[in-house]
């Protein structure tokens, strides 16, 4: 690490965002004029702070990698495209919450001071290059998500769903903090100087240069902590329960920030990890493709038989993590000989993933009334022709999450496909294979809902008026689902430059 | 002589009881009461191997954790007491509106 440049420069955007965070939080509460336009103001200096942000982040791409505080967090071009999709994530998010807010009366200064601190906790958390900064980040993120989740007060389920994001999440800490403790001691020899290190490019280095004699039970213990407590967060089989519930009791319009965030910033921080301790992928090879197998098959069964879209959506992220975490198992064969194509694979789907899992969740925002969310299949009935434009958005997106042609969802699957058959991991690509049909089933489920029954009684009938947030952001995600899936080869230039992954 | 794999040894147990005692409780206190003892056996192992090499980031990544507790405390009292003024109780059996 010696010799590169190491300042603050390399956090800028992440700055940005926490000083955007304090400007909303003390302008709402300090500044009477702000408070009577809060409404209004709240939201758009959020978003307009996001935007210098991503700014500065886009025109780094190129650039040299730099470092900061001593090299733990590092600033590669493969954390300035996780940071581009979190970026996107949160203005999407605010899009949505506005009226939505409004509608539920929670609307709070305080909302958007959370997205943006939980935000830079993303931030840190993709370019944390040290497991304690990387600790610090994950629980700066999560800490903020857990006031979200119980962000309406007034309602039990909300509460409720707090509560059990707040006790699974801290048990994973737990984990993750211990495994760390483990790392560290079992990392004896791996730093330039024959010390131990939580620095991941020395151990990188370290375990490339076989600095390490043989791997220690204390350094795969903590491997095997750190596993899991990443498992939790990402919300894993068999590690996923309280991800239904937290989905479903959360208020919509932060159940699509979460989903998507978390997913980002966690599989980030896993495919760094993965890269540092490709060398010795004996330990986690075969354990990552038990879990991604029964992730995937868990988490599509279990949504089959799900009556509420948002418990149904939960599940299928659980699904897709799963896909997603078999693209990340290819780093691990062969040494990390297929790292590049992997981390372009699973960057390319996540992007999908973000786009279709805000756009599905806007699509049930667009479609709650005032003091009554949209919220199962019962609710979308008959949806096509009393609302034509929600219904043929949601198509969209659940032909997307399905990965039928010519969606993004569909090159997603298509390119993870191709990395596990180049890498060898044919039996983790017919596992995908099988659980995408299976999908399939629910998907459309949603549609036939939508186009082939009548409406009755205790369908949700008339949705909010003047929602021009939610519809922007819904009509977005939805062209770029359809326009990123019939020409993949913008999204792909996107997420390039993520293979330019800092391990030295 | 008291050596490093004692204090190893012991923040294990630590940490292994902490772990029971969050899947066999029932009361969001004492579950987070465990958690933090998840937490400060992995701040015992810190310090002992930090000593251990005669390395101080070992005794410094306790602050940061320490931190970070305080920090999901306070938060966590937090949501257990909006609970309480909802349901009068805060038994993890009894808060079980969402379900398939």
């Amino acid at each position: 690490m010696v010799g590169m440049s190491d300042s603050l420069a390399a956090i800028v955007p992440a700055i940005i965002v926490m000083i955007t965070g304090f400007v909303v939080l003390l302008g709402d509460s300090c500044v009477p004029a702000w408070r009577s336009n809060g409404k209004a103001l709240n939201p758009s200096v959020s978003i307009v702070g996001l935007l210098i942000a991503l700014f500065f982040n886009q025109t780094h791409i190129g650039k040299e990698a730099a470092t900061a505080f001593n090299g733990a967090i590092v600033d590669d071009p493969f954390s300035r495209v996780g940071i581009l999709l979190l970026g996107l994530t949160a203005i999407f998010s605010i899009l949505l919450s506005m009226t939505y807010l409004e509608n539920k009366k929670l609307q709070h200064g305080e909302y958007y001071v959370l997205i943006l601190f939980s935000l830079f906790g993303g931030m840190l958390m993709v370019s944390a290059n040290e497991l304690i900064t990387l600790f610090v980040a994950i629980e700066t993120l999560s800490v903020a998500l857990y006031v979200l989740a119980g962000f309406a007060r007034t309602e039990e389920k909300s509460e409720e769903a707090a509560l059990k994001y707040f006790l699974l999440g801290a048990f994973a800490a737990g984990f993750l903090l211990y495994g760390i403790a483990m790392v560290y001691g079992g990392s004896m020899g791996l730093a330039h100087d024959g010390q131990p290190t939580t620095n991941l490019a020395e151990i990188a280095t370290g375990l490339a240069n076989g600095g390490l004699m043989s791997v220690s039970v204390m350094l795969g213990i903590g491997l095997a902590l750190l596993f899991v407590g990443f498992a939790f967060k990402a919300a894993l089989v068999p590690f996923h329960m309280w991800a239904p519930d937290v989905y479903q009791g959360a208020p919509t319009s932060v159940t699509a920030y979460m989903a998507a965030l978390t997913k980002i910033a966690i599989f980030t921080v896993i495919l760094r990890i993965c890269s540092a301790f490709a060398p010795i992928s004996v330990v986690w090879l075969n354990t990552l493709q038990v879990i991604a197998v029964l992730t995937i098959f868990g988490g599509n069964i279990l949504a089959v038989t799900q009556d509420n879209v948002k418990r149904m959506l939960a599940y299928s992220s659980v699904a897709h993590a799963g896909y997603i975490l078999a693209a990340v198992v290819a780093v691990g064969v062969q040494a990390g000989k297929f790292r590049d194509l992997a981390i372009h694979a699973t960057m390319f789907y996540l992007f999908a993933y973000t786009l279709m899992t805000i756009g599905s969740f806007g699509v049930l925002i667009w479609l709650s009334k005032r003091g009554r969310d949209c919220q199962t299949l019962n609710d979308l009935k008959g949806l096509v022709k009393r609302d034509p434009f929600g219904a043929y958005v949601m198509l969209i997106f659940m032909l997307s999450l399905g990965g039928i042609p010519p969606t993004m969802g569909f090159m997603g699957k298509l390119m993870i496909f191709n990395v596990l058959l180049q890498s060898g991991l044919a039996p983790l690509a017919i596992c995908l294979g099988i659980a995408s049909i299976i999908s399939i089933y629910y998907y459309l489920r949603v549609v036939w809902m939508m186009c082939f029954m009548e409406p009755d009684n205790e369908t949700v009938s008339d949705r909010a008026v003047e929602q021009s947030g939610v519809s922007i952001a819904v009509v977005i995600t939805a062209v770029l689902s359809l326009v990123l899936g019939l020409a993949p080869v913008i999204a792909q230039n996107i997420v390039a430059p993520a293979s330019n992954i800092l391990l030295h | 002589m008291i050596t490093t794999s004692h204090f190893l040894v012991l923040s294990a147990i630590l940490f292994t009881t902490g772990v029971i005692g969050v899947l066999v409780k029932r009361n969001p206190i004492v579950i987070f009461m465990c958690v933090e003892l998840m937490l400060n056996a992995a701040n015992l192992s810190f310090i002992a191997l930090g000593r251990h090499f005669g390395q101080v980031n070992g005794q410094m990544y306790v602050i940061f954790a320490l931190a970070v507790a305080a920090a999901e405390v306070s938060v966590g009292l937090g949501i257990i007491v909006a609970i309480f003024r909802a349901k009068e109780t805060i038994n993890v059996d009894e808060v079980n509106l969402l379900k398939s």
